[in-house]
């Protein structure tokens, strides 16, 4: 066995197998850089080529398609007999056009050969005119002179082409050469127009082919294909970025979207399943909103600058402030921009967000900028009166000083000064007295606008029953399901406690005695007169009519027949009315000390202590329907037998009358915060009570409350600003989950009952709500007639102006989806369309009916312009500005122009008339059949508008629109289409006419429009004359009833 | 054997890097299978079947709506006697007139030629002519005015597509055809609030609508199971399976009662 040498640790030990391992880390870490520089942290490389490839086969397999389709097209008959007509047009002047081409070309080479001799002759005779007007004297001017003349009458010898192809030697002198040379080209002009001229039909023969091939290929052309399907394969592989500069904005977005923008419609199936490659879903909002005017985010919010991954660009990362929005709330994105839009085209998420705020009474609690805010301008405006009057006083006293000042004045001068000021103080004053006179005005209509979520509670005693009150309060969702009543977490004694509050503070008053009505013609009224367009009946899958207003199923149970009776009457007659200024109700005794009746409505809103508004109306949007008595007791019976329990079925409240509940209550009400929807004797003026929710989007989430939730809400994914809203939402109370809180520190927010749906709109609503991070200029805060529309939608919503009547193209009203309406014949009972009503109304007439829809001062039990309707447009008591409002809105929806001026309609001559008169009376148009003439017998079948109401209420043009196609801008309507036909440039009538037309040339519509227009209740009666007389004396019928009544 | 070690780990990482290049994955393909209409067979005279029947009403009848006329005389003149709605036309023999009889299902796949000649309804002393009809989908329906009045001529459909035009006397006859199947099609004249017409309109020329004795026959059709369904303008509808046999000759009997 050799011995073991020393180990030698230099030559023993080798470094060898170490070295290498670094080294191939090393190697290997530099490759993992390298790639994870160019790869890993962009994976948009990869998208893009994925993209390129898939988007690629796409555009073959669309091309073959629309390679076929456009054959298809120049195969199709139509597509040939162009074609061959713009072949035949092309042989036929096919001569002359080669002929005037040869002619040109010689032209072309003799100009050519001239034209250089002329320039450079002229050349010549330009530089001796330049050394005449520059020399000094007038010999050497003279000199030149003679050279300029030898010059021009020199002779210039060219060789000019002839057709043959040789050339002819030709001399001219300078004139001869310019007028040669000018004559050629007058000659190639004049050819050039011919075949122009020549050509002329068959160049319209081409673009008419073209056009056809373009009007009838649907979708892109292969040309087009081919274009995009070249570009997509070069382009390079790079970061594709919008930089909006005035907003500071770089959204890199397009790096992975890249189907965002592209013209071919791809969708993710396209793309085998990749969403992230499929053209933006809403092509029409995203032409609103180019891209690259308005990036991506201030929309969709994300990351727009970030493209290492997925995650980092979306934005959904712990320190990101804006997080992309997920499709369920993808329309907050509006509301930074639309804050002031309450309906909103292409959002109709975040619009039922609105509305559910504004509904549900979210708004009773919280404050929110711009929605229904009366009650805080109507604070300003009292404060403002309260100035003008302080400063009113001041003026006189400060006028009655300089008066008695100038009395003692030293020097006449002096004394007219101070008169002349006191004169100016007076008149300043008296202007003064003019604004005060509007902030009154304005103050009671602001008194008008204000309304409440919830019914007055002042009115309880007379109009509930007092043992439902605690089971109400207990829990409403448990009584009425769909009610808007939030659920209050309450024990027992609170219960008892409000309601004996309640109970004791209401008003004491006895209402007059109702008979009972018919409940069978009731429930017909109620399902006929528009009642169904808010309020519904029936309960869960039986639930038919609107959900605007409460269901009223169970509404026997809780009410008083002779409250009831008053309240569909009339829903804002109150029993007392309130006073801002001394802040109470007045009653009969306040009235009684000034020796006034006890009256007060609209008109006589006045207090009789001291002068200010009063509050005459109850605070509901619920209308009059300018019911007679006897239809209101039956739709109130009706409504008194829809119960599932006598109302003494309810537990006796007896400590509705307890007084020593009554402090405890009223504590209870104002820590609830049941004033913010409720009107409540002594809390007329009381705040709200949440936490204001403009900006609630943008707040530090370090500031939403998680409580205890905050680590499982972490775990869980939600800890966010969605997170919060949705859980709150669902149940305000979960943030106290695990705290230990006496019940008043607990978080007060009642259960609104929503379902998921309603939940995501809010929290749509709720995630826009935010301090808007892009620039002024984006925001939508026209100041033009959309403005007009944007206001308009305010009052429009508020009074459910669409329960009834279609407003917008493609949202049916309630009522047309009602089981009743569709039927064919109650179809016809719909109140009329309101698209395009801008066009159709006069404004000034809208703002008369929209005050007074009978259109009539006596005759109030009916509608206005249609009679025959049994549906009824309700006075709703507008307030001036909110007319106004709806009147500027109709007309801005329709493009027009306010103030209105009436275009001049021409008077019919004589003969105009008797045709008119002829035509309107001839059995091929029976106008007066379907239209309303006034007549009682007659209107019980008419199904149209009293030709009188026209002359204010219609405007001509879309009148005569109206005449030539009804359907078009009222589909369904009973008008029929078709009355007239075209004939040349004028519309005539298609039935058979009278022979005394043969001799008139204008136009049928037109014609009746303007007899129409100027029609007057003198000459309807004379139509109803004529017809009367032209049925035979034994079948009078219709026409000698319609005599009798005028 | 450290080396050896080295190298596996090395590779491995290789490996992995690899993998991570090739990551782009491939999504598979989609295999949407288009299922394709079975052709339509052409039907058998020799097998084809046929069924008839009629359609009866039990309890009592309701009283008949008169019409009042008077406002139109052109059209009260061209009735002897007084008119009554058609909505309920109850036979002498207790069976009904206007059902409209058609088979509801059995018949889907196939495909029938649509019949190159008219369907006909007349206005005629303001009544429609007949009140039922039916008609296949993209056949012609010719409505002619035969009164000295205006009409208009206006179809409320649910499915297929509405319009109202006029029809002047003596104007040419308007004529329409319907794009999708339907049961049944209001049509109404505004002008004269009772006149009142329906259209059936069918994929297929199996239907046919009860006259005076009440009864209705159903022929040349495929053997095979079927619903047949019955409607009536008052009574509402009802339907009933059935199956018939190459060659068979099937009587059913429909009855319909008064709804509610």
């Amino acid at each position: 066995m050799p011995p073991q040498p020393n180990h030698d640790p230099i030559t023993g030990r080798s470094m060898s197998g170490p070295i290498l391992l670094v080294t191939i880390l090393l190697v290997l870490s530099t490759f993992w850089a390298l790639y994870d520089e160019f790869f890993g942290t962009r994976p948009w490389k990869a998208y893009q080529a994925r993209f390129a490839s898939k988007y690629s086969r796409l555009l073959q397999e669309k091309l073959g398609e629309q390679k076929k389709a456009e054959e298809d097209v120049r195969n199709s008959t139509a597509f040939q007999r162009i074609e061959q007509q713009t072949r035949e047009a092309e042989e036929a002047v096919a001569p002359q056009v080669s002929e005037i081409d040869r002619e040109v070309r010689d032209l072309d080479r003799r100009i050519t050969v001239l034209r250089d001799a002329f320039q450079i002759a002229r050349g010549e005779v330009t530089a001796l005119i330049y050394q005449v007007e520059v020399a000094s004297s007038e010999r050497a001017k003279e000199k030149f002179r003679a050279q300029v003349e030898q010059v021009r009458q020199r002779l210039v010898e060219v060789e000019l082409p002839v057709p043959d192809g040789t050339t002819e030697n030709r001399s001219y002198i300078y004139d001869e050469l310019e007028s040669e040379y000018d004559r050629l080209k007058e000659r190639k002009a004049e050819l050039i127009a011919q075949r122009v001229r020549l050509l002329e039909s068959a160049n319209q023969l081409r673009a008419q082919r073209d056009t056809y091939l373009k009007d009838n290929l649907v979708g892109l052309s292969p040309l087009a294909l081919e274009g995009i399907l070249r570009r997509t394969k070069e382009a390079p592989i790079k970061i594709r970025q919008i930089h909006v500069k005035e907003a500071d904005l770089v959204e890199r977005c397009e790096s992975c979207h890249l189907g965002t923008r592209e013209p071919l419609l791809i969708t993710a199936a396209d793309m085998g399943g990749e969403r992230v490659f499929a053209s933006h879903p809403n092509g029409e909002l995203l032409a609103l909103h180019d891209p690259e005017r308005f990036g991506c985010s201030p929309c969709h919010n994300g990351n727009g600058r970030a493209t290492a991954s997925v995650v980092k660009g979306h934005g959904r990362h712990k320190y990101w402030l804006w997080p992309l929005y997920h499709p369920e709330n993808v329309e907050a994105g509006c509301q930074q921009c639309h804050v002031s839009d309450f309906v909103l085209d292409h959002a109709e998420t975040l619009n039922r967000g609105k509305e559910l705020f504004r509904l549900r009474g979210c708004i009773g609690c919280h404050r929110y900028e711009g929605f229904d805010n009366q009650n805080e301008v109507l604070v300003s405006v009292q404060k403002q009166l309260q100035q003008l009057a302080d400063r009113r006083k001041d003026s006189e006293i400060e006028a009655e000083r300089s008066i008695q000042a100038g009395d003692r004045a030293e020097t006449n001068q002096e004394a007219q000064r101070l008169y002349q000021h006191a004169e100016n103080l007076r008149v300043r004053a008296s202007n003064l007295d003019a604004q005060t006179d509007q902030l009154q005005r304005r103050s009671g209509n602001l008194l008008r606008e204000i309304k409440q979520v919830g019914p007055s509670l002042k009115e309880i005693r007379v109009k509930l029953q007092p043992g439902w009150i605690p089971v109400w309060l207990t829990d409403p969702h448990e009584w009425r399901p769909t009610t808007k009543m939030p659920r209050f977490r309450l024990q027992d004694d609170e219960v008892q406690a409000i309601s004996a509050f309640l109970w004791q503070n209401a008003i004491q008053a006895r209402l007059p005695r109702q008979p009972r009505g018919n409940a069978v013609r009731g429930k017909e009224l109620f399902e006929t007169r528009g009642c169904t367009a808010c309020h519904s009946m029936g309960e869960g899958e039986n639930q038919v009519g609107g959900t605007f207003a409460a269901n009223l199923s169970r509404v026997g149970e809780k009410v008083n027949y002779d409250y009831l009776v008053r309240w569909i009457h009339n829903p804002r007659e109150r029993t007392r009315p309130y006073c801002p200024f001394e802040k109470r109700d007045l009653t009969p005794a306040d009235y009684a000390k000034h020796g006034l009746p006890f009256e007060f409505d609209l008109d006589h809103a006045t207090c009789p202590n001291d002068g200010h508004q009063l509050q005459v109306q109850q605070m509901t949007v619920m209308p009059s329907l300018r019911l007679t008595w006897q239809d209101t007791r039956d739709i109130a019976t009706y409504l008194i037998t829809q119960r599932r329990q006598g109302a003494n079925d309810y537990a006796a409240a007896d400590f509705l009358e307890d007084n020593s509940l009554f402090e405890t209550g009223k504590s209870l009400v104002r820590h609830y915060g049941c004033a913010g929807c409720h009107e409540i004797a002594g809390f007329e003026q009381e705040g709200r009570i949440g936490t204001e929710l403009t900006l609630e989007g943008s707040k530090p989430i370090e500031r939403l409350d998680f409580a205890l939730l905050t680590h499982e809400a972490e775990r869980e994914g939600w800890y966010n600003h969605k997170g919060f809203f949705e859980h709150k939402l669902a149940d305000p109370a979960v943030y106290d989950q695990g705290k230990v809180r006496k019940p008043e520190e607990r978080l007060r927010m009642p259960k609104p009952n929503l379902a998921p749906d309603d939940i995501d709109a809010l929290t749509t609503f709720l995630l826009g709500s935010v301090n808007p991070t892009v620039p002024e200029q984006f925001r939508y805060n026209p100041d033009d007639r959309r403005k007009d529309i944007q206001e308009g939608w305010w009052v429009v919503t508020k009074y459910n102006c669409m329960g009834c009547h279609q407003i917008r193209i493609g949202k049916p009203s309630v009522l047309m989806t009602l089981p009743r309406y569709q039927d064919p014949d109650w179809r016809e009972q719909l109140p009329p369309n309101l698209i395009g009503a801008g066009a159709r109304l006069n404004p000034d007439w809208l703002a008369q009916f929209l005050a007074n829809p009978a259109l009539s001062e006596s005759n109030l039990n009916r509608n206005g312009v249609r009679t025959y309707l049994q549906a009824r447009m309700p006075t709703f008591n507008f307030s001036p500005g909110e007319i106004r409002k709806l009147v500027r809105f109709f007309q801005a929806l329709s493009s027009q122009p306010l103030p209105y001026v009436p275009p001049k309609i021409e008077p019919l001559s004589d003969q105009e008339r008797t045709l008119a008169r002829q035509l309107f009376t001839h059995p091929a148009a029976p106008c007066l059949r379907c239209h309303a003439t006034g007549d009682a017998v007659h209107d019980r079948t008419a199904n149209a508008p009293n030709f009188l109401t026209a002359p204010e209420r219609l405007k001509p043009d879309w009148t005569r629109r109206w005449l030539l196609d009804p359907a078009r801008i009222s589909p369904g309507t009973a008008m029929p289409s078709g009355l007239f036909r075209q004939e040349g440039e004028r519309w005539v009538f298609a039935g058979p006419l009278p022979p005394t037309f043969r001799n008139y040339s204008g136009d049928h519509a037109n014609l009746l429009v303007r007899y129409m227009l100027q029609i007057t209740p003198a000459e309807q009666r004379l139509l109803l004359s004529r017809m009367a007389r032209a049925s035979s004396p034994s079948t009078v019928g219709l026409a000698a009833n319609l005599l009798k009544s005028h | 054997m450290n080396l050896r070690n080295i190298a596996a780990f090395a590779s491995l990482f290789l490996l992995l890097l690899v993998i991570g290049c090739g990551s782009a994955e491939q999504p598979a393909e989609e295999t949407a299978a288009t299922e394709a209409a079975p052709a339509a067979e052409p039907i058998d005279p020799a097998t084809a079947a046929t069924i008839s029947g009629k359609v009866s009403f039990e309890g009592t009848a309701p009283r008949r709506r008169r019409i009042r006329m008077d406002a139109e005389v052109a059209c009260a003149q061209m009735h002897s006697g007084p008119v009554y709605s058609e909505n309920f036309v109850l036979n002498d023999n207790g069976t009904l007139r206007n059902a409209f009889v058609y088979v509801k299902s059995g018949l889907e796949g196939r495909s029938f030629p649509t019949p190159p000649d008219a369907v006909v309804l007349d206005q005629k002393g303001c009544m429609y002519t007949p009140h039922v009809v039916g008609a296949m989908v993209g056949q012609t329906v010719r409505v002619l005015n035969s009164d000295q009045t205006t009409h208009n001529v206006h179809p409320v459909p649910k499915n297929n597509r509405e319009w109202n035009r006029s029809q002047a006397p003596g104007a040419n006859a308007i004529e329409a055809t319907f794009a999708r199947d339907e049961i049944m099609i209001p049509v109404k004249c505004n002008v004269h609030p009772w006149m009142k017409s329906y259209i059936g309109v069918l994929k297929h020329p199996y239907f046919a609508v009860t006259g005076e004795d009440g009864t209705f026959e159903i022929g040349n059709l495929p053997p095979g199971d079927y619903t047949l369904g019955v409607w009536h303008e008052s009574l509402g509808s009802s339907e009933m399976q059935i199956s018939v046999a190459a060659q068979e000759s099937k009587t059913v009997d429909f009855v319909l009662e008064k709804a509610g």
